[in-house]
């Protein structure tokens, strides 16, 4: 018997027409499971001969609506994945850091230009202070920038706050961890929380480090130790002979994390307590 | 295929994703498409109103575009949800073009919905692609054309393009396939190479 999205037709070209809305027509091609060793494409003329139309032209303007109809059931399937939104709300973030940073650099510049006196050296003026200096300056038009790259900062500062907020909600038990903002930031780079949850421990470590790992392999160059998990305060503050497996012990215990996320989607305290318990002792040992 | 002061272009309603217009005509881009590219080079397989298509790796639906302008019906397939959506659009508004998001490795799924073709068309960045127009063959009638959009770096970013383009031949070879004209897409597509193949009749029992 071979099945097709408008009815099943056995051997002698018997055909048994299949429910003919579109909605249970869409979801029936996704439950034929067709083995391509038997399979015979379907003809047209079977199908109008089976009733699901009376001509090519009707055949086809139905076709095309089962289709367009699971196309569009499907793509919207794959945007309601938890983390979807996240992804582009990383990846917004850092977009963000470098339009600011650039912004930044081309006015003080231009400052600088305008005020041949002025340098920043003994001075510790930061980037965010320069901005405001750079703000009372009497061009309108770069002191005008120099709002609204405040502005931008500003946007910045509460959609970091928000990708924090929803790495805690989709993946809790990565985000008791490393905190939210890294936490998203490895699911990004991952391509979603299920990627991740699908990683080896050996590769959480490296994300972010892409460059050193490459050329280490290329060229010996000593392997990078961590990656983006360096963000994470542990690794960082931890002395550097210690570093590394800091973010060993961290990326092992991650991966644990992101699969809790993934299959269990909920908490798990006592995992998390071991785990920080764990991983603070990797940090101490001598 | 129609050309104005040789310059390929296809009839229908324009504005798909900003081409030129030229006398009323949509002008189909060489470095934009590759089978554009292939009629520039050495004239390709030419569509007609009669004939059905099946065209893997229909990605935005700008070469889908120029084809169904041509052709009779278009089963469009793509795997990727986001340039889904653009084909989407574009099927909206050519009523000959089916959209079907599916996965040309796995051809079980979209089986039940693809009618026997006249022209089988290939263009998928994946390591396998003779691999993958084997596979979709069964849907090829006696006599149709394949052509195969090969892109070599998919393949394998370290070899000789022209190691891989032999090779490819001989699987399709292997595979039942007559490769009657090969080019590479040279200025248009770097280390793309189009073959355009029909299938040996199988030997009389």
């Amino acid at each position: 018997m071979q099945r097709y999205w408008f009815g099943d037709v056995d051997d002698r070209g018997q055909c048994i027409p299949a429910p003919a809305d579109t909605a249970s027509l869409a979801s029936r091609i996704a439950s034929l499971a067709t083995d391509m060793h038997t399979f015979v494409p379907l003809s047209v003329d079977t199908a109008i001969a089976c009733g699901i139309a009376n001509d090519r032209e009707e055949y086809l303007r139905r076709l095309r609506n089962v289709c367009i109809a699971r196309a569009e059931a499907e793509i919207a399937l794959y945007y309601s994945q938890s983390d979807m939104e996240l992804l582009q709300m990383v990846r917004m973030l850092d977009e963000m850091d470098t339009v600011v940073n650039l912004l930044t650099e081309r006015a003080t510049e231009w400052y600088i230009v305008r005020n041949p006196g002025f340098s920043r050296k003994y001075r510790a003026i930061s980037a965010k202070k320069m901005v405001g200096i750079i703000k009372r300056d009497r061009s309108v038009s770069l002191s005008r920038i120099a709002q609204e790259i405040d502005r931008v900062s500003a946007a910045r500062t509460a959609l970091m706050r928000d990708v924090s907020a929803r790495a805690e909600q989709i993946a809790p038990n990565s985000s008791a961890l490393v905190g939210g903002l890294v936490a998203a930031r490895l699911i990004a780079k991952a391509g979603g929380l299920g990627a991740l949850a699908r990683l080896p421990a050996s590769t959480v470590q490296v994300i972010g480090a892409q460059n050193a790992l490459f050329s280490h392999l290329r060229t010996r160059s000593p392997p990078p130790k961590h990656g983006i998990i360096f963000q994470h305060r542990r690794v960082h503050n931890a002395p550097k002979q210690r570093r590394g497996r800091v973010a060993r012990v961290l990326a092992g215990k991650l991966v644990i994390a992101a699969r809790l996320d993934y299959f269990r989607k909920e908490a798990v305290p006592a995992f998390i307590a071991s785990a920080q318990e764990r991983i603070d002792r990797a940090g101490e040992e001598p | 295929m129609i050309r104005i002061d040789g310059v390929l272009v296809s009839p229908g309603e324009g504005g798909v994703y900003g081409e030129r217009m030229l006398g009323g005509y949509r002008v189909w881009d060489p470095y934009r498409s590759k089978l554009a590219a292939l009629y520039q080079k050495s004239g390709g397989p030419e569509i007609t109103p009669g004939m059905t298509v099946l065209y893997l790796g229909a990605a935005n639906g700008t070469t889908v575009s120029h084809v169904a302008d041509y052709a009779g019906t278009v089963y469009a397939v793509e795997y990727a949800p986001r340039p889904m959506q653009d084909l989407l659009e574009v099927a909206r508004r050519r009523k000959n073009v089916v959209p079907i998001l599916g996965d040309a490795t796995a051809p079980a799924g979209y089986a039940p919905v693809v009618e026997t073709v006249d022209l089988l068309y290939q263009d998928v960045a994946q390591p396998d692609q003779a691999g993958i127009l084997l596979k979709n063959a069964v849907f090829l009638k006696t006599g149709g054309t394949a052509v195969l959009m090969l892109k070599t770096r998919s393949v394998d970013i370290r070899r000789d393009p022209s190691d891989i383009h032999a090779e490819t031949v001989e699987m399709l070879v292997a595979g039942g396939f007559d490769v009657i004209d090969s080019c590479w897409l040279e200025p248009y597509h770097r280390d793309h190479a189009a073959l355009v193949c029909t299938r040996t009749p199988p030997p009389a029992p």
